[in-house]
């Protein structure tokens, strides 16, 4: 999995300027069941991995849900 | 499950919409997020306005209300009806059957089949396909298909999962034998593994509504709901629908001999926008090819919808025209079905309002 381009699809995503590997999940702003719906809709159309809600919510930052999707 | 039939042709559907409208806004104030947050959720799924049974009125009211309307009209002949099917999840009663009470009001004929089929998304194609069946016998020449739904007293106004997108509305499909010798392809899938992924977990004979069941909870996510109440599990449903339907379609088109290009219509049941959206890239398939616009007016009044969307989006073309047509209802079950069929030159394909 490509680190540089899931950092920079996960901003999108959660509609920020840019990610970092540290930043805790639930600061985001948006963060939300929607930002977790999209995160499982953009592993499954990029990555052809099925995700649950709560493989997600177990995730505390940025680089603990790429590691977690980039070793399923 | 591959099916297959010939000499059979919808001829009439007409929509049946509650007239009260409910907006978004209106309702967010009881969600336990904030306005931003809730109204990009509105942005991203495509919610806006959606159509809600008033007090007291029940899916079989709009069914009659859509009869009446057809024999008043002269578009349809209560003596010709050979078969009554009614595809819901919000009967009347536990018993009689809600189709023999709709059979009863208008004093049908005794020699005739009422049928109540428990389905919800993919309630349309699995009673197309019980249509066709019944058609295969000499004896019956009509069948009438009535999908309704009134559920939306049955989702928490604290759940902003389920909340926005319910829509309550009824259908009435007329099904016939035709002389036009195409084949009409149909697939029928289950998996009972699933089958709590949507669900009303109170209310029936396991675990009979009480005091108790009707004490409200409020999930991980924020929304708050109790026993008694319809709950969705958002990520399982998104994940089946993504991993079997697209395969499905496929399957459908190779078995026909086609591609996306040779369909007019892909007529698809309506969870939100966001949802459809994704099933049309995944499938390949053009959203001008595959509307969305059921949930953003009217709701997803689940097995209603792909009638809906016919009505709505084609109304009177399908009266003077005739297209190649690819529907297919996924969801509660798990069930996912599909109908690949000419459909056109209707008698009747509008939507009226009770």
């Amino acid at each position: 999995m490509d680190k540089e381009k899931f950092l920079k699809d996960l901003a999108e995503i959660l509609e920020e300027e840019s990610v970092q590997e540290g930043d805790v999940l639930t600061d985001f702003e948006v963060w939300d069941s929607l930002s977790i719906l999209s995160i499982i809709s953009y592993v499954s159309e990029n990555y052809k991995k099925q995700l649950k809600n709560e493989e997600i919510r177990s995730q505390k930052t940025v680089g603990d849900l790429f590691s977690y999707i980039d070793n399923k | 499950m591959d099916l297959k039939f010939k000499n059979k042709k919808v001829s009439g559907i007409l929509t049946i919409l509650p007239k009260r409208v409910v907006t978004f806004e209106e309702e967010m104030v009881n969600y336990n997020f904030p306005e931003k947050k809730s109204l990009r959720l509105k942005k991203v799924m495509g919610y806006n306005t959606h159509r809600v049974a008033a007090e007291g009125q029940c899916s079989s009211d709009f069914c009659i209300a859509g009869l009446q309307y057809l024999f008043d009209n002269d578009l349809l002949d209560k003596d010709e009806i050979d078969a009554m099917l009614f595809v819901s999840q919000s009967p009347d009663y536990y018993m009689p059957p809600t189709s023999n009470l709709i059979q009863g009001h208008f004093g049908m004929k005794n020699d005739i089949i009422c049928l109540d089929i428990n389905q919800g998304c993919a309630g349309f194609e699995i009673g197309l396909v019980q249509a066709f069946m019944l058609l295969e016998q000499e004896s019956v020449h009509k069948v009438v298909l009535m999908n309704a739904d009134v559920l939306s007293p049955k989702v928490s106004i604290h759940d902003r999962n389920s909340k926005p997108l319910i829509g309550d509305a009824a259908s009435i499909t007329i099904i016939e034998n035709g002389n036009n010798n195409e084949e009409i392809l149909c697939s029928v899938n289950m998996d009972g593994t699933g089958a709590l992924a949507i669900n009303i977990p109170a209310g029936g004979f396991r675990t009979p509504a009480s005091e108790e069941t009707a004490v409200m909870h409020e999930d991980e996510a924020g929304n708050s709901r109790s026993l008694n109440n319809l709950v969705m599990q958002g990520d399982d449903v998104f994940n089946f629908v993504q991993r079997e339907v697209p395969p499905m379609i496929d399957h459908l088109l190779e078995r026909a001999n086609m591609s996306v290009d040779d369909i007019d219509w892909f007529m698809f049941h309506q969870p939100n926008k966001f949802m459809l959206n994704k099933l049309a890239d995944a499938i390949g398939v053009p959203y001008e090819k595959m509307p969305s616009n059921i949930v953003e007016n009217f709701g997803n009044a689940s097995g209603v919808t792909v009638p809906t969307t016919i009505s709505y989006n084609l109304g009177e073309r399908l009266e003077k025209e005739s297209f190649k047509m690819c529907m297919a209802g996924f969801g509660v079950g798990l069930t996912w079905s599909s109908v690949l069929m000419k459909m056109g030159y209707l008698k009747f394909n509008k939507i009226i309002e009770f």
